[in-house]
């Protein structure tokens, strides 16, 4: 339910050039950043003024302008102009936009890079470029072909340090706009339109109360925040950094308007003219001058009559709804008809399937049975679902032989193995409910790097929809909000990435890893990266995936259409021997069997599925998934709203897919296709449109029927059960055998074993065994003892379970009890070594992310990110890194020493006691938490948790450190801090403690 | 929006209907009105779909949740602005549009079974509240072009279609045969659902934005066509549809059987002081009445009978109670105010020697759907029996009544007798005559008053391309 309206170059309404730029974002390569809970880090601040020299160092290096954000009020910017008047360091000179309209739009262009350039040569430093003076006689060159063709011209010319581009200009409104300008160049935007429909808005009522300035200081906060969050996805924390990078890629612009304005932006698809740029200039303008044209309502966001075409408009829920319902498929063929003969909407839409080849009888086509299983629900977790909502979709595709997908946010262990279970189970970055039973119960295991509706970004589940059920299956408190990060923490590199699989195959040996990232340029290298890392599958979404509960501004910039990024994939998979390895999945608003029929064309072989079954069991794409008020009890936690007015049923998704399969039945008869699998990646079978607009005519798709130049002998599709991983695990499959019988007859026993860093997950082959046969924690009162000594590799006690205590001598490497469920880790340094614990470290980064339960004692120092998203493990630690807690919502966490900065970020439950012996931690946390001392008579029953649980450390690590602190206990008490969440109450700390250990 | 959960939270209210008792003896509207405070807590019950479908299923298309929105912040000036956008005519169609069929019929909430928000009268309520304000519009940055345009029929398509030339700087004059504009809205439609103040009212508003009303002149007798087309610079035919549907049963010339609209229209016409000979009123008092049909009409002709005195009304309609064809609402009111309904009888005879004296109807049961999705009525053997009646009323819709000087200036009718003038051509509504334009029912043949707004809205858009101005 994400983006359902076409591209500019496919619209036949005019649209603004900076749709045409999709943002960049990371994904798998570096992580993203939190923009919101690592503000830290993040800052807009903006140097104006020449650039000089950095090898040098003068008094003039010193006179720079220094504004907090790109975004200028109206005072800055008069001001800026003031200055320019007497002060040689920012002469400014204001370059207009407009043009006389008899000139053509690219002479124009040139003729504004030429007055900049001259400009700069002579000494001015401040370029206004201003679209404000518009008159009827002249045609405006649009802000942001302006800039960027300045720009370029500057660099080119050699003068780009010198000068600064402030950009005056009525079309920047939302931040993807200023976003855009600042990518090509500029240095600081006025946009002083919006400003005027704040005006406006305020005179009419719309706004009530508030003052003028104030309303333009929330905008540009909000403007500010939008830039944070665009940067952000990409991973970059200055807005410096951002100006100039260029991370986009335009779709559907002409190589010749690319080359002269956004000088190499990769632009895959050549489309629309200077003088298809011009014809629409030429429309609004005559709209514009006309008084009896009234403002138009909009319709970009929702349909409206009149407005921009909309793929899930009225009549194609109507009718889709209708024909699920009957179960007759002469009712959905009139579904089928209005999508697929729909204005052009989509890069696919300009496609069609070769009609001249010897069709076949549709008997001779495989049956409906084998092409559903092909078919996959997109990752809609409960939470965003209701569960009603979520065991239709996952019964409905278990009796159809295909796989429903969990989402992130667990699933109830009733669920696994009945027909309500979900075959796909999800990994994402929150790892809500990410448990060993959990990944055992799966067929496939996705691991989301990015999803469709806002790719880069993390998710958020309001508090208000977090019910007991939700909370439970969480691990976390009802009515608390639910954050997942914006990066997975355990995947900032490929290598990570290759790591966390590598995880869940050891934790599940019979499940299929799968991997699910988001079309963008160069997603085909990632997804080889992600086939040698030996995920067994790949999804690539499109940007019109994701759901109704995603901000707009998200879901209307971020992400490529499907088509370029499968068949991207497909031809760098198949370019490297690797297509055979892996499977590959697309999904992103495919509708009907001509969607699946065009896709395996394209590469795939797998077709996932989200808004349509969604809308098949009642969901009338209301978009209102965030405020759990979905009037068809779909999309909601209300009981009421899901008991009485939730109508959906398990044959109406049924029928959605089988429908489906009947009509890639059909086509495939018509390609002379006896399967699916014969067509797959036969770009031969397409055939371009024309097209009915003069921009779609000039669309070029050749990049997406081309092999790419791979011969045709290379496999198309995957010949392989499993991508094998290199590193057989033969130390954890000696340990299953050696623990077998204790684990089957939960006798339990101990065992002895060296280990070296290149054994990695360690313990999580056990875990699995254990958590299949006893659940999380049924094995908790007769454990299987490790007694390990050496250096453990990545990911030592992943996802442990309840009956596996581990104990190391010696240390180990990043993810220690990452997702771990249960059991206990002790890691102590080996016997006999003389170094101070406290001060050397004895555990790698981001332990403890996502576990929901156990224990963890480290005599030594933790890395960064320590005791992410846990959310019940207990632990003591003697010291950590920055971002200690991040996100926590559960569990308690003792820290011995000293910690980084940012301390509790995002952190909703669960509590910290942390020694300061430096009387230095109030600086190092984050404003999320609450911090106070231990002395006082309230806190007796924390003061005697604290021993107790350092007495219960040092008992099973012998710490020097612990036992320092237990012998002048008095003394020492003094120096903790009790760290909270805000909102919690003190008085609740502890009974929530001991109700988890009842 | 307020409240997420008004819609759950607050139920779905009409304004309080007035008692049947005070009802049936009155010509006036049922329904009270929305004050402030409930028009806001009605119009917070909208969910802002992300598929607007009451906007989607209105015909002209209302920009709806966006004007609740405005309510619901109390915001009248800006919804009456916008409400006008789309519709000449909000006031009268929040009052007669048949919304538990269109928007409301298809508001999320309805077919989810909360009851849909209160669109119709929201929209009556914008209006009227805005009008009594003073509100007008504002044609201050309107540039006269110096265009004129001759409508002929002052109807809801008529009417629509000089207020959107009118605001475009185009002078509309606007000929009709009757004494007050209106057409139907004024002579067809019962006060009891649209009250005559309200047409007056629209009427000054549109005397003030510079429409002319040329009234008491039927063009082609009083006036000749010729003299339209020479003395302007396009010509917008309104005229309706006003032959009434034969039930082509024998005994239909019985004295003692009447048509709908010549029944409506005489009574309009007595209660306004418009009638010329007083031998033309129709009136039911102490008499057995017999509507035949089941559609608004229909509902207009029980309910002005009981108002009228009748001794009892009977409806007898062919197919079933959820079959048909008009506002549920509007039977509802006429159940309430006293009306036998018989549903699944067919007439097949209005029986009498001199006079009538009872329609002989058979029983049916519903067949098979018929090209339009309707089921086929079809005949239950030996059903025959007699409904005593002393007067029947003919509401069997209404066919095209095209003008005979229509091939005098090339307009084209279909084999129907509508006027042929395309939505979709280059000039939209634009007939066979360039000068010419067309729309309403006379080119859709009967059907509703927003429909027809929609058609004179679009036609006036088409004649501005055809002047391009």
């Amino acid at each position: 339910m994400g983006d359902d309206t076409p591209f500019p170059a496919l619209s036949r309404m005019v649209r603004s050039p900076y749709d045409n730029f999709r943002q960049q974002f990371a994904q798998v390569t570096n992580p993203p950043i939190d923009p919101i809970r690592e503000q830290i880090v993040m800052s807009l601040e903006t140097c104006l003024g020449r650039e000089r020299n950095m090898f040098d160092e003068t008094p003039e290096h010193a006179a720079r302008l220094l504004v907090d954000s790109p975004v200028l009020s109206h005072g800055k910017f008069q001001q800026l102009l003031e200055m320019g008047k007497n002060d040689n360091d920012y002469a400014s000179e204001i370059i207009s936009l407009n043009y006389n309209k008899d000139v053509d739009l690219k002479s124009a262009i040139i003729d504004i890079t030429d007055k900049a350039s001259a400009a700069i040569k002579n000494g001015k430093v401040v370029l206004v470029l201003s679209d404000r003076d518009i008159a009827e006689d002249t045609r405006p060159v649009h802000a942001l072909l302006a800039t960027g063709a300045v720009h370029h011209r500057l660099i080119r010319d050699g003068l780009r340090c010198d000068a600064n581009l402030i950009i005056e200009t009525g079309t920047a409104r939302d931040p993807h706009h200023f976003a855009t300008l600042l990518g090509y160049g500029a240095t600081c935007i006025y946009p002083y339109m919006a400003f005027e429909v704040l005006n406006d808005l305020m005179n009419t009522g719309e706004i009530k109360d508030g003052k003028l300035t104030d309303l333009e200081a929330n905008y540009r906060k909000g403007i500010n925040k939008g830039l944070y969050k665009i940067t952000s996805k990409m991973g970059i924390s200055t807005i410096a950094s951002y100006r100039g990078s260029q991370l986009f890629e335009s779709v559907g612009l002409h190589q010749d308007v690319v080359d002269l304005c956004f000088s190499g932006t990769t632009n895959r698809v050549s489309g629309i003219k200077f003088e298809d740029l011009q014809a629409d200039q030429d429309l609004l303008c005559k709209l514009a001058w006309n008084p009896r044209k009234s403002i138009n309502q909009g319709g970009l966001l929702k349909f409206i009559h009149g407005g921009e075409d909309h793929a899930y408009n009225p009549d194609v829920v109507r009718t889709m709804q209708e024909a699920v319902k009957s179960g007759d498929y002469s009712k959905w063929q009139m579904y089928a008809d209005l999508v697929n003969n729909r204005q052009p909407l989509a890069l696919r839409d300009l496609l069609k399937l070769r009609d001249d080849v010897d069709a076949i009888s549709v008997d001779g086509v495989e049956p409906m049975e084998e092409i559903v299983k092909r078919f996959d629900s997109a990752a809609m977790s409960l939470g965003a679902l209701s569960p009603e909502a979520h065991q239709t979709l996952a019964t409905a595709m278990n009796r159809l032989g295909a796989r429903s997908n969990s989402g992130e946010g667990g699933e109830d262990p009733e669920r696994y193995g009945t027909e309500r279970r979900s075959k796909i189970k999800q990994v994402a970055s929150g790892r809500f409910g990410v448990t060993p039973a959990y990944l055992r119960s799966a067929e496939v295991m996705q691991i989301k790097i990015a999803q469709g509706a806002k790719p880069g970004e993390g998710g958020q589940l309001p508090g208000h929809k977090v019910n007991d059920l939700i909370a439970q299956h969480r691990y976390c408190k009802p009515g608390v909000s639910l954050i997942s990060p914006p990066p997975h923490h355990d995947i900032y590199s490929i290598e990570d990435l290759a790591q966390l699989i590598f995880d869940l195959k050891q934790v599940n040996p019979d499940g299929l890893v799968s991997v699910k990232l988001v079309a963008e340029a160069g997603v085909g290298t990632i997804a080889a990266g992600v086939a040698k890392a030996y995920a067994d599958l790949i999804t690539v979404s499109g940007y019109d995936g994701g759901t109704g509960a995603s901000p707009l501004t998200s879901v209307k910039y971020a992400g490529s259409p499907w088509e370029l990024g499968l068949s991207e994939t497909h031809q760098i998979l198949r370019a490297n021997d690797l297509r055979g390895k892996v499977r590959l999945q697309t999904d992103g608003g495919l509708k009907t069997g001509l969607d699946v029929v065009k896709a395996a064309i394209l590469g795939a072989e797998s077709f996932g599925f989200g808004t349509g079954p969604m809308i098949a069991m009642g969901c009338k794409y209301l978009r209102i998934c965030h405020l759990n008020n979905c009037a068809t009890g779909v999309a909601t936690q209300d009981n009421i709203l899901r008991s009485k007015y939730y109508l959906g049923e398990v044959e109406w998704v049924m029928n959605y897919f089988r429908f489906i399969a009947e009509d890639v039945r059909h086509l495939l008869a018509s390609l002379g296709a006896r399967s699916l699998t014969e067509i797959i990646g036969r770009t031969d079978l397409l055939v371009k449109l024309e097209g009915n607009t003069s921009k779609q005519q000039s669309l070029d798709l050749s990049q997406l029927v081309s092999d790419g130049g791979v011969s045709s002998d290379k496999a198309q599709y995957c010949l392989e059960p499993f991508n094998e991983p290199f590193d057989k695990g033969e130390l954890a499959e000696q340990m299953v055998k050696d623990a077998m019988n204790a684990i089957e007859n939960r006798t339990g026993g101990e065992f002895s074993y060296t280990v070296q860093n290149i054994h990695r997950s360690i313990g999580a082959r056990l875990s699995g065994e254990i958590a299949v046969r006893h659940g999380n924690l049924g094995m908790e009162d007769k454990p299987v003892i490790l007694k390990l000594a050496g250096t453990a590799g990545q990911s030592f006690g992943v996802w442990n379970a309840g009956g596996l205590h581990m104990y190391l001598d010696g240390d180990a490497n990043d993810y220690v009890g990452k997702g771990m469920a249960g059991g206990k880790l002790v890691i102590r340094p080996p016997q006999g070594s003389n170094f101070d614990s406290h001060e050397t470290t004895i555990i790698g980064n981001t332990c403890l992310y996502g576990a929901t339960g156990g224990t963890l004692y480290a005599s030594g120092l933790a890395g960064e990110r320590f005791g992410v998203r846990n959310s019940g493990c207990h632990t003591v630690v003697e010291g950590i890194g920055d971002h200690g807690c991040e996100y926590m919502t559960g569990g308690h966490v003792t820290i011995l020493g000293k910690t980084g900065i940012n301390f509790g970020a995002a952190m909703t439950g669960g509590f910290a006691y942390v020694y300061d012996e430096d009387n230095n931690f109030a600086d190092c946390i984050n404003q999320d938490v609450d911090i106070q001392r231990m002395l006082p008579e309230n806190m007796e029953a924390h003061r005697n948790h604290l021993r107790s649980v350092i007495e219960d450390f040092v008992k099973e690590t012998g710490s020097n450190r612990g036992q320092y602190i237990l012998d002048n206990f008095t003394d020492c008490v003094g120096k903790f801090w009790l760290v909270k969440p805000k909102a919690t109450k003190l008085e609740s700390l502890m009974d929530d403690l001991q109700r988890r250990a009842a | 929006m307020g409240n997420h959960f008004q819609f759950l939270q607050v139920e779905r209210h009409d304004p309080e209907k007035k008692s049947v008792e005070i009802r049936v003896k009155e010509y006036r509207e049922i329904y009270g009105e929305f004050d402030q405070n409930r028009a806001a807590e009605q119009a917070d019950r909208c969910l802002h779909c992300g598929n607007p479908y009451c906007e989607w299923k209105c015909p002209v298309h209302n920009y709806i949740p966006n004007w609740l929105q405005l309510i619901a912040e109390g915001n009248i000036d800006e919804a009456v602005e916008l409400s006008h956008l789309t519709n000449s005519l909000p006031e009268i169609t929040g009052r007669v549009c048949p919304q538990d069929r269109l928007c409301e019929g298809s508001c999320t909430l309805n077919e989810g079974g909360f009851g849909a928000v209160t669109i119709g009268n929201v929209e009556k309520y914008i209006s009227d509240t805005a009008f009594d304000k003073g509100w007008v519009p504002d044609l201050s940055k309107v540039k006269d072009t110096g265009k004129k345009v001759a409508i002929v029929g002052a109807g809801p398509a008529g009417l629509s279609c000089a207020d959107v030339l009118a605001r475009n700087g185009v002078k509309a004059v606007v000929y009709d045969r009757h004494p007050e504009i209106g057409g139907l809205l004024t002579f067809g439609i019962p006060e009891f659902k649209l009250e005559k103040e309200v047409v007056m009212r629209r009427r000054k508003i549109f005397e003030g934005m510079g429409i002319e009303f040329k009234l008491n002149v039927e063009v082609g007798k009083d006036l000749s066509f010729q003299d339209l087309i020479d003395n302007h610079d396009a010509v917008f035919l309104g005229m309706g549809t006003y032959n009434y549907m034969k039930a082509r049963i024998p005994g239909e010339d019985l004295p003692g059987v009447y048509s709908a609209l010549d029944f409506l229209i005489s009574n309009v016409n007595r209660c306004h002081g418009f009638e010329k000979d007083k031998a033309d009123y129709i009136g039911m008092q102490g008499r057995h009445v017999v509507v035949l049909g089941g559609g608004d009409t229909a509902m207009d002709c029980n309910r002005t009978s009981i108002r009228q005195g009748a001794a009892s009304v009977t409806c007898a309609y062919r197919r079933d109670e959820a079959n048909m064809p008009g506002s549920k609402r509007e039977v509802v009111n006429a159940k309430e105010e006293g009306v036998r309904f018989m549903f699944n009888r067919q007439p097949v005879e209005i029986v009498g020697d001199d006079r009538v004296i009872g329609v002989k109807v058979v029983t049916t049961q519903l067949g098979e759907p018929d090209e339009r999705g309707r089921r086929r009525p079809e005949v239950v053997e030996g059903s025959e029996e007699i409904i005593m009646a002393d007067a029947v009323i003919v509401a069997f819709g209404f066919q095209p009544s095209p003008a005979d000087w229509f091939s005098d200036f090339n307009i084209d009718t279909d084999e129907r007798g509508r006027v042929v003038a395309p939505e979709n051509g280059e000039f939209k509504f634009q007939t066979a005559n360039p000068k010419i334009f067309a729309g309403g029912d006379m080119v859709r043949g009967s059907d509703l008053v927003v429909t027809a707004i929609w058609e004179g809205r679009e036609a006036a858009d088409g004649i501005l391309g055809y002047l391009d101005v």
